[in-house]
């Protein structure tokens, strides 16, 4: 049989949660087991209990996870209702979760130096994976785009983390580019020699970056979002339209190959 | 708990509602499968089906509503990937169901030819004549008596193995008897109820088509009325499916008539929740004080 999600169902307890943007929180929970097996680019299906009339989980991707503390950090946007409820959350708060889902990001063996870039909420993939860059020697520079200065996430992390340079676009011109992040991509990649490209944000932003990743003949990966059900296989509403068909966001993803992707 | 639906053996009522199990072996690392009576897998057809575009879901209050469109890898596909895994299961004691998908009564029958041939662990097939998101404006061969007899007439001359039908949410009591009349083992009553939702400020859709299907627990109540009007309306056995979330759930349409009772939407939320309706309906048997749950099939008292 072909090989089931990686996810299982995993509690856990919160242990922070607080603002960290306008309209963005980080939730800091304690769930040991899912902190060690969690890969940069694989996401949780969380429940959010409290509405009856509202079911389904959320599946949220991660910015953090630490194996030793046993604490994974999830960035989310409040966007509706179960968002709304989950920034209610307190430390001590029990819940439960299915994870990790899909699989992460494939970043090539020989890969020198890499170029990540996120939007938005899309940062958090992409942060996790400059982390993993810099922890293993793989030199990185990052892109962050957001509406305004007051809604962008990511740029101290990305500096800590040890990104080489850190540019940054606003829709609005209140910090850094007056524009779409992705107009300083032609700059970076005339200057850098990329081996490696990650992006996760707006489907616009993504097929931006995976133009110009395929002008510059550089390997590009993309995370994709998409209207997910169960998150492990089973449901069949979280489909990637690709080269090699229809393809479910939650075992052939949430990472794909950005030349393979067809409808974003 | 045993029951016999049409043929097919279960140790227990609970079964799955294909589309929300996927071939069973999703949730092998997850739950024990063979602890249910039956699983229905997903339906196949013939031929691949890429399905529809994206979105193919939006939540709705008090339920979801999907335009998955059948995507599925054609039965052959199906059984030399998924086969080995749902034979085991059954041996292991677990009924295995397959659903057949297809767009004419041709398209029926060839799947089914080649369901027969290539599963012969399945203990039965459901035919899925209901599928809201394959026809246009969601019309399905299965929302007339006619259409769907057709079907059946056809797909009865293929095997004597269990067939069961997958009904459409309308017309159910002549619907029921036109299937009962051509044979069927069985009848799975619901399938998702048709349904539309707008995103107000595009003017567009919220799936990739126009309508959808709607399930969970909003249509519990018409799911448990159209179970009780087929099993008035048939002396064959029901499997009843619409939102159970719960074994009480499980037990109303075990009162209103069903034989078996498939889990559906609940899978996505919990992935256990078809053996927690379980341990909570064999309570519920326990508390009516009878030894046997065929005791209680159509037991509902008005």
């Amino acid at each position: 049989m072909p090989t089931p999600s990686p996810a299982r169902m995993h509690d856990f307890t919160v242990v922070s949660n607080e603002q960290i943007a306008r309209g963005v929180y980080s939730l800091v929970i304690e769930a040991p087991k899912l902190a060690s097996m969690l890969k940069p680019g694989q996401f949780v299906n969380i429940r959010v209990p409290g509405n009856a009339m509202s079911l389904l989980r959320i599946p949220l991707s991660y910015a953090s996870a630490n194996p030793e503390t046993g604490t994974v950090e999830i960035w989310y946007a409040v966007v509706g209702d179960g968002t709304e409820r989950m920034a209610a959350w307190t430390p001590g708060f029990t819940g439960d979760l299915l994870g990790p889902g899909g699989h992460g990001w494939s970043v090539p063996k020989d890969c020198r130096r890499a170029l990540v870039v996120g939007g938005g909420i899309g940062v958090p993939p992409v942060l996790c994976l400059g982390r993993e860059l810099s922890a293993r020697g793989i030199a990185f520079d990052a892109v962050v785009g957001a509406a305004s200065s007051d809604t962008m996430v990511g740029v101290h992390e990305f500096e800590r983390a040890g990104a080489g340079t850190v540019a940054v676009a606003t829709d609005d011109g209140s910090a850094g580019h007056h524009g779409f992040c992705t107009d300083l991509l032609a700059d970076l990649l005339a200057r850098n020699d990329y081996d490696y490209i990650a992006t996760c944000g707006p489907g616009v932003m993504m097929k931006k970056v995976a133009d110009a990743a395929a002008a510059a003949d550089v390997f590009c990966e993309a995370s994709l979002e998409r209207m997910m059900s169960c998150g492990f296989g089973a449901c069949s509403t979280c489909n990637v339209e690709t080269v090699d068909g229809m393809k479910g966001a939650c075992m052939c993803g949430p990472v794909f190959d950005a030349k393979k992707v067809v409808v974003w | 708990m045993a029951v016999d639906f049409g043929g097919v053996k279960m140790k227990n009522p609970i079964n799955t509602a294909s589309g929300t199990f996927g071939y069973g072996w999703q949730f092998s690392e997850l739950i024990d499968v063979s602890k249910l009576g039956a699983i229905t897998t997903k339906g196949c057809a013939a031929e691949p089906w890429p399905g529809n575009p994206a979105p193919r879901m939006t939540e709705v209050p008090g339920g979801m509503m999907n335009s998955v469109g059948l995507q599925n890898p054609g039965v052959q596909a199906f059984a030399s990937e998924s086969g080995p895994w749902l034979s085991e299961l059954t041996e292991a004691g677990t009924s295995v169901i397959c659903q057949v998908a297809g767009h004419s009564t041709e398209e029926y029958v060839r799947a089914l030819e080649m369901f027969c041939e290539l599963c012969p662990w399945a203990a039965g097939f459901e035919i899925n004549v209901s599928c809201p998101n394959i026809a246009a404006g969601g019309a399905a061969c299965g929302s007339t008596p006619e259409g769907a007899a057709d079907v059946m007439r056809a797909c009865r001359k293929v095997t004597d193995r269990p067939l069961f039908v997958k009904m459409a949410p309308v017309r159910i009591p002549e619907i029921a008897r036109a299937l009962e009349s051509e044979g069927a083992d069985g009848l799975t009553v619901i399938n998702s109820i048709p349904g539309m939702a707008i995103d107000v400020r595009t003017r567009r859709s919220k799936l990739s088509k126009p309508t959808g299907g709607l399930s969970g627990p909003l249509c519990h109540p018409i799911a448990v009325r159209m179970v009780w009007e087929a099993a008035n309306a048939v002396d064959i056995p029901i499997c009843g499916v619409g939102g159970v979330m719960t074994g009480e759930d499980a037990a109303e349409m075990i009162l209103a008539g069903a034989t078996c009772v498939a889990v559906g939407m609940a899978n996505f939320i919990d992935p256990a929740a078809s053996l927690r309706v379980l341990s909570e309906l064999e309570e519920w048997a326990a508390s009516q004080g009878v030894s046997d749950i065929n005791e209680l099939i159509g037991a509902f008292e008005c």
